[in-house]
């Protein structure tokens, strides 16, 4: 197992285009980090770099503490999937195998039995003699998968590998392919610009914008606990509400917000200066009018969308709020609510 | 009814094509002295009399094995340039393309002329066949590299990047990956090199070493002096054998084509 550290990486296209700026990562042996960020934030640069099919400007990149920036590809003992999944289209599901241990120069007996092995692992044994034409969307994606394991690679890159298939078969494999890395606890960098796919996914997300890392926390902590408005806004919904602080006691401050006051860690602001706090859509509940406690708002749009319905409310001042419940009682546009929150989940972003 | 006039217009262009060349092998066949068509009567005596002809055969020979080097090497040079063209070649891309296909759009007999003068000017002259074969090379290399640069088109970077990724060298890239994808265009590159050889006359004219000579400027010497129906045995051979290359090449070679 590998560990992979990334020193000040950069990749500077023509004189000043800034691709990846400056980004350093360490990622532990067997941890699945994936790189998340809108197109055009340098991630799939920096998967390319890791690769090395995209040449280094600066900075480093070391696996177990060997640098490998003048290696070539074919020398990183990396693998790798492919978004189109790049099956050589000239050879079965074994062929396809074969290549890597191939170019290792594998005994014939220990070929077959480490692409017997795979072949289950992506569970395709029925399916070794077949060329990639003859197989489903999900099946070529698990060939390619079985392709990248079979040479029991230093690290496994993934190249937004989901991007292609329907809804349905996308959350089998995000299943699937979060199983089988922990299975063969294989280092995995995982690049991808679905936020869902990687929560769902990773130990770790590494959220980058404009070539630079944003933030890197697990999953909850990304959801929870965003450091900015653009990191907030990227992984899932979010309210941003003003507020002033009111009181500071220890690490604890008191901010007064249109949703009455809400407690959260203090950052070095002092008592009345203005406060944005992120709210995400489902710490809010909507409960009817009659019920007597809450803020009141008025119902302006709801979207049934299966497990949960979808509300954006105007409040008293004009403000909009986007919430999502599970409740099965559905308040039509006009409806006057109230609506309660749950002040934990109040997170302090930046001044207004 | 627009279809049924565009069908007799097809029937009638292809009559007008194929007319000819029915014309010359139907006269093969004359038993006559002259000729002529319709055949008067039927006989094999002017194809015995081109298998006996030593200055045919000897033609024939050397048409054949200069289309098979010229073949070879075309087929090498134009699928390295193909290669080079779709995945390296950046702003010159367009100057190679006209280059390559130059020879293509320059008149035959001023690419011949040039040439002739070339050889004589660097010392190769015409006592030998390099000149001949350099001048085949040249006016085959636009097929091959056609017909490959197609194939190429269709050819996805990030399988020769997977194959990296897996530990395979360039070489070993090419070989395993990309050869085998591109197979059927450098196939049809290679069998366009071989019949354009076959058939080619003014650079053969004009190049051909001294004392030998390809099939057709055989030909052409021969109806210059005798007007007999060997001549027509001759060019139904020539037919036959361009034929046989593209079936023979089909079957046993096989252009398994891969569809994805």
């Amino acid at each position: 197992m590998t560990k992979v550290t990334i020193r000040n990486l950069t990749k500077i296209y023509g004189q000043a285009i800034k691709a990846v700026d400056s980004i350093s990562l360490e990622i532990p042996s067997g941890e699945f980090v994936s790189l998340l960020g809108p197109s055009g934030c340098g991630k799939t640069t920096t998967l390319k770099m890791l690769a090395g099919f995209e040449s280094v400007t600066s900075g480093s990149i070391a696996f177990d503490g060997d640098d490998v920036v003048a290696v070539p590809p074919e020398g990183r003992d990396i693998g790798m999937v492919f978004q189109n999944y790049a099956l050589f289209p000239h050879m079965t599901v074994r062929g396809n195998l074969a290549f890597g241990l191939e170019m290792r120069k594998v005994p014939k007996a220990e070929m077959q039995r480490r692409i017997d092995a795979t072949l289950d692992l992506v569970q395709l044994g029925p399916y070794a003699d077949r060329y990639p034409r003859q197989l489903s969307g999900g099946q070529q994606q698990r060939v390619a998968i079985g392709r990248a394991l079979v040479i029991e690679p230093r690290i496994l890159l993934l190249d937004e590998p989901l991007a292609n298939l329907d809804a349905k078969l996308r959350e089998e494999m995000r299943v699937f392919i979060r199983d089988l890395q922990r299975r063969v606890g294989i280092t995995t960098v995982y690049v991808t610009h679905d936020q869902a796919e990687a929560m769902t996914m990773s130990d770790r997300v590494v959220v980058m914008f404009g070539g630079k890392i944003a933030q890197q926390a697990p999953p909850s902590d990304i959801y929870d606990y965003p450091v900015s408005r653009e990191v907030a806004g990227f992984v899932g919904q979010v309210n941003f509400i003003d507020g002033f602080v009111a009181s500071v006691d220890g690490d604890l401050a008191c901010i007064e917000t249109p949703f009455g006051p809400a407690e959260v860690p203090a950052k070095t602001r002092g008592r009345g200066s203005a406060v944005t706090l992120a709210l995400r859509p489902e710490a809010i509940d909507i409960v009817p009018d009659t019920a007597g406690h809450g803020i009141p708002a008025t119902v302006v749009s709801s979207y049934f969308s299966g497990a949960i319905l979808d509300y954006t409310l105007a409040m008293a001042d004009g403000t909009k709020v986007d919430v999502k419940t599970i409740a099965r009682t559905r308040f039509e546009p006009g409806a006057q609510v109230r609506l309660s929150v749950d002040a934990h989940r109040f997170w302090p972003i930046e001044a207004a | 009814m627009a279809r049924q006039a565009l069908n007799i217009y097809s029937v009638i262009i292809y009559i007008f094509l194929l007319l000819p060349i029915a014309v010359v092998v139907g006269a093969s066949f004359n038993s006559g002295e002259f000729l002529t068509f319709p055949p008067q009567g039927f006989s094999l005596r002017w194809y015995v009399a081109f298998l006996n002809n030593e200055v045919f055969m000897r033609a024939i020979r050397t048409s054949l094995w200069i289309a098979a080097v010229a073949m070879v090497v075309s087929g090498i040079i134009g699928t390295m340039a193909a290669v080079y063209y779709v995945n390296y070649a950046a702003r010159s891309k367009e100057t190679i393309r006209i280059a390559m296909l130059s020879p293509l759009l320059l008149p035959e007999v001023l690419t011949a002329i040039s040439l002739l003068f070339f050889v004589y000017a660097v010392g190769i002259g015409t006592t030998t066949m390099f000149g001949l074969l350099v001048g085949h090379v040249l006016i085959t290399l636009p097929f091959v590299f056609m017909n490959v640069t197609s194939s190429l088109e269709g050819y996805d970077p990030d399988w020769s990047m997977a194959a990296q990724s897996l530990g395979a060298s360039r070489w070993t890239r090419f070989r395993r990956i990309t050869l085998p994808l591109i197979k059927p265009g450098v196939f049809s590159g290679c069998l366009f090199a071989f019949v354009i050889s076959f058939d080619v006359f003014t650079i053969s004219f004009m190049l051909k070493s001294i004392g030998s000579s390809t099939l057709p400027i055989q030909l052409f010497d021969y109806l210059k002096t005798n007007y007999t129906p060997e001549a027509a045995a001759v060019s139904t051979v020539s037919i036959v054998v361009t034929i046989l290359v593209v079936i023979i090449s089909e079957k046993v070679l096989g252009l398994r084509v891969h569809r994805f």
